[in-house]
């Protein structure tokens, strides 16, 4: 009896994907498009700007399968660096003034991804842990990283932004994830 | 001041995407060669790539993934027949799997020193088109109806020869759409290849083809 794909792991089901397979792609996405749709809306703070961040991310991954290397890291990452450079590319075409915003735009329909599963319950953990190594870094670095990261902006924008010097800037980026590696990989607070 | 010195602090930019394109290519032409800088990029990573998991979860509209399935199971139906015409290791593989194929054809004209081939173009330029004139081992591109491109960036056509994709030359179309590239050494190529790489051309395509004429 064939096993069903949905109990295959993701470097599995990737294997399908990259031989052209389009229930594998549906697979992928239904594990990937919440936290890939999550991660577009925190960054564009529009529904639609995030659909559409999604949609050419998804597109890019399906035609370009064949760059996945399992070797670089999970497929979780490597669909969700995707996602995050196609929405820095769609923010950095923006004006600064729409990205300085930093309430994002109240939206409608959206609702709570439900907990289904203990890979999503354990994802909430997750999610608790690194708001939380985030949420203790200075506030100077927690706000540098996330506007690079969800703000899209550059390091020198950044400097620019926050009157500092460009080295400063760049010292808080690098200080700051060392202090989250810290606290997600020894537990070190 | 020593490469190194200069670039020790980019890392954590990097990771976080908030170097602009200058100086994410300065970098990572430092990063190849820095073992230093490779071994802190590793020990930062996780933490960068924890980041996503931080934000409010959502779930996406159920059109997002209909719109999405509709183009996935459309490319998967006309890429089966590219896909068998290949076997070929899987850079290259990467290269030729189009899918994306609007008017597959190929129409020989005259004896096997003169003949036209029909070009294979990205389904998102539904306009566009072209053929490959081929006469005594040279040969013509001419595609019609090709976006402008935006930035600084070009259209490059390759060759392929056996497993290598070979850099040829650089091309630009302007507000008309269409471009007319003289090749030479196609008499001995296994394809004509067009891509879209950043102004200056690139060593190895940054994307899948958009123009495809397999020989």
């Amino acid at each position: 009896m064939p096993q069903d794909i949905r109990d295959l792991a993701d470097e599995e089901v990737m294997q399908l994907v990259q031989k052209g397979d389009p229930r594998a792609f549906e697979l992928l996405y239904d594990r990937h498009g919440g936290a890939s749709f999550s991660l577009a809306y925190r960054m564009v703070g529009k529904q639609a700007a995030a659909e559409d961040v999604v949609q050419e991310a998804f597109l890019s991954i399906w035609r370009s399968r064949l760059r996945y290397d399992k070797a670089r890291g999970s497929v979780r990452t490597w669909v969700l660096g995707i996602v995050h450079n196609r929405a820095v590319d769609g923010l950095r075409r923006s004006t600064v003034h729409d990205r300085g915003r930093e309430t994002l735009d109240v939206v409608e329909e959206r609702h709570e991804a439900r907990e289904r599963t203990d890979v999503e319950v354990g994802r909430r953990e997750e999610a608790r842990s690194v708001r939380g190594a985030l949420n203790t870094l200075p506030d100077e670095q927690r706000q540098t990283i996330e506007l690079a990261y969800f703000g899209g902006f550059t390091q020198n924008e950044i400097a620019k932004l926050l009157e500092e010097p460009l080295g400063t800037v760049k010292g808080r980026m690098r200080l700051g994830l060392e202090k989250m590696r810290r606290q997600l990989v020894e537990g070190v607070a | 001041m020593s490469d190194h010195a200069r670039h020790q602090d980019d890392v954590g930019a990097y990771l976080l995407g908030a170097l602009n394109d200058l100086e994410r290519k300065d970098f990572e032409r430092h990063l190849r060669a820095c073992g230093e800088c490779q071994e802190e990029l590793a020990r930062l990573r996780p933490a960068a790539d924890a980041l996503p998991s931080s934000v409010q979860q959502f779930e996406p509209p159920a059109r997002l993934k209909a719109s999405l399935m509709e183009v996935v199971e459309r490319e998967a139906r006309v890429t089966e027949l590219p896909r068998r015409r290949f076997n070929r290791p899987l850079a290259v593989a990467a290269v030729l799997l189009l899918g994306l194929v609007v008017g597959f054809g190929v129409a020989q004209l005259g004896d096997d020193e003169t003949r036209t081939v029909a070009a294979t173009v990205d389904k998102a330029m539904p306009q566009a088109g072209g053929t490959l004139d081929i006469e005594d081992g040279t040969a013509t591109l001419q595609l019609h109806d090709m976006p402008e491109l935006r930035g600084p960036r070009v259209y490059q056509v390759w060759l392929q020869h056996g497993d290598q994709l070979v850099p040829v030359r650089t091309f630009e179309v302007g507000a008309s759409g269409t471009g007319r590239v003289h090749l030479r050494g196609v008499d001995d190529a296994d394809g004509v290849y067009v891509t879209r790489e950043a102004s200056g051309g690139a060593q190895v395509p940054s994307e899948d083809p958009i123009v495809s004429v397999p020989l």
